[in-house]
């Protein structure tokens, strides 16, 4: 699978003090939206980071465009990264600089000499209205300044101000409220729809991100346990999937049920 | 009031004494030397993080990709930040080198004598070694605990992952700045601790500005003032570099944050302290 925006991921296993990924075997198309998911530590973002080389595994490969991750050297791993787009949990914006600074980061500084001053604007202005911010309202402000589902717009519009094949999402509505939530789902499946991009989500929200999947893959200790599509996941008789769609009940039904 | 153990709530539930049992231990040269192995492997995984991080700037810089901008910020911040606080403690070292020398040459050596003193333990000694660890309590500190957010907060792993080595935009810059500027802070404080030195003298001791600029230059080498300098530029790289591979090291969290800062700061003052030690049987045997 050499195609541009494919994800590979061969019998990865990655340990700390005790085995976080033990044989992971993903195969993710081009244009596809596949929800990782899984309970807390089963090493959904550590598999995350393995695709762009921020964790090395012990063992196996990740294969991103045909192209080794583990067996990249310096100058190939950053080409690499150029290709994907990744959005952190806490959108890891750059406390010193403007947002304006912190989107034309997603720009190589080739990149940003190409198009010049007022190019660069017009570039990190259509990044910023991709994820429905007013650019004349929040260019200038610093990250501080925003509201926490500001900042994960920010962190999104960072992720694809460089056209990236591949998007890469960990938790991506972690911390925000359901409205706020229900706004970052729509912008990704905006995003897949309208760039074309391969979308990874790590995510717990199952709720909010089975709608906006084409896979969703499980994790259960360091192996994937499930792969299907949203209806069969939904359907599955796994009791792993059941206790975790079972226990992912939407507070409107908390509410009904008290 | 007096309760009955077997009262309390679960008391009745039997535990494993197995459980209670701590595990057996190795004996103690065993462990002694685990401990010692550990150690030693950390110290050279901090030792190789630091070789790895020189190497990456001595690349960037030769092959002209270090971004200016931010080596002018750090110089700023760095270099002229530090200027006041700089100042005011060789100011202050200059004063009581003169009152501590005019109270040990009340004897039979001539008061002139004071003026070497002061002179050459400022250049020497005090001017470079104050100013280091002036900056490494305002510089190193806060360069370990920027970078060190930033580690624990994901922004390093957000610029790898824009494609970009923190080692060119963050560490290189500031270890440039640290060379260009720790020489010049120490040139400052050189003059000020004499100068300060000399006023002392003249209101406490009544020793004149000629008599001591005279006894200043019976033991003046002018290679004292390149070995003040040379000392500069051994801190000026050492105090960036460590505080650096410090940060960019952190693990853990705000208390990680804290305690690597902490650990950078023993580190740095020590490395200083070692690299002084060294000097004199190197540049002045």
């Amino acid at each position: 699978m050499s195609e541009p925006g494919t994800v590979e991921f061969r019998d990865v296993h990655k340990r700390f003090d005790q085995p976080v990924l033990a044989g992971v075997e993903l195969s993710i198309g081009r244009g596809q939206s596949v929800s990782v998911v899984g309970h807390s530590g089963t090493g959904k973002s550590v598999l995350l980071k393995t695709t762009i080389g921020l964790i090395t595994p012990d063992y196996g490969d990740v294969v991103v465009d045909g192209e080794s991750v583990v067996r990249a050297n310096r100058r190939t791993l950053a080409r690499i990264r150029r290709k994907v787009g990744y959005v952190f949990q806490n959108a890891a914006l750059f406390d010193s600089m403007s947002v304006f600074e912190n989107v034309a980061q997603g720009l190589s500084d080739e990149e940003q000499r190409d198009l010049g001053y007022r190019a660069l604007v017009t570039e990190v202005a259509r990044a910023l209205e991709h994820v429905n911010l007013e650019p004349q309202k929040v260019l200038s402000k610093l990250p501080s300044e925003l509201s926490g589902g500001m900042r994960k717009r920010v962190g999104i519009a960072r992720a694809i101000v460089g056209r990236p094949e591949i998007l890469l999402y960990d938790e991506p509505v972690t911390g925000l409220d359901p409205v706020n939530g229900a706004v970052v789902h729509r912008l990704i499946a905006q995003l897949a729809a309208e760039l074309g991009v391969t979308s990874i989500i790590v995510t717990h929200d199952i709720e909010g991100t089975l709608p906006i999947s084409d896979r969703v893959a499980m994790l259960d200790h360091g192996r994937i346990r499930f792969d299907g599509t949203p209806d069969e996941f939904r359907t599955s008789d796994d009791p792993l999937v059941r206790a975790f769609l079972e226990r992912d009940v939407p507070d409107s039904e908390v509410l009904e049920a008290l | 009031m007096h309760t009955d153990p077997e009262d309390r709530p679960g008391a009745g539930a039997s535990i494993d004494p197995q459980l209670m049992r701590r595990p057996a231990q190795a004996p103690w040269p065993e462990r002694r030397l685990a401990s010692l192995g550990r150690t030693a492997a950390r110290v050279l995984e901090h030792a190789g993080g630091m070789a790895m991080l020189l190497w990456r700037t001595l690349v960037y810089t030769f092959t002209g990709r270090i971004p200016l901008r931010e080596v002018a910020a750090q110089v700023y911040w760095m270099g002229i930040g530090s200027i006041p606080i700089v100042l005011v403690t060789s100011a202050l070292a200059g004063i009581v080198l003169s009152q501590q020398g005019g109270y040990q040459l009340t004897s039979n050596i001539p008061i002139e004598y004071l003026g070497s003193v002061v002179t050459s333990s400022m250049v020497l000694e005090m001017g470079p070694v104050l100013t280091a660890v002036v900056l490494i309590g305002r510089v190193g500190a806060r360069i370990t605990a920027e970078l060190g957010t930033m580690r624990v907060s994901e922004q390093i792993d957000a610029l790898y992952s824009l494609g970009r080595d923190p080692v060119r935009t963050l560490v290189a810059p500031r270890i440039i700045a640290g060379i260009i500027s720790v020489p010049i802070l120490v040139a400052m404080a050189d003059f000020m601790g004499v100068m300060a030195g000399m006023t002392a003298a003249q209101w406490t001791l009544g020793l004149g500005r000629d008599s001591f600029f005279y006894g200043a230059r019976i033991f003046w080498n002018d290679w004292d003032l390149f070995y003040s300098l040379f000392k500069a530029l051994a801190f000026g790289f050492v105090i960036p570099l460590v505080a650096s591979h410090m940060g960019l090291a952190t693990r853990g969290g705000a208390e990680g944050v804290g305690r690597y800062t902490t650990s950078a700061v023993v580190t740095m003052t020590l490395a200083v302290l070692i690299l002084d030690a060294l000097f004199p049987p190197l540049l002045l045997g």
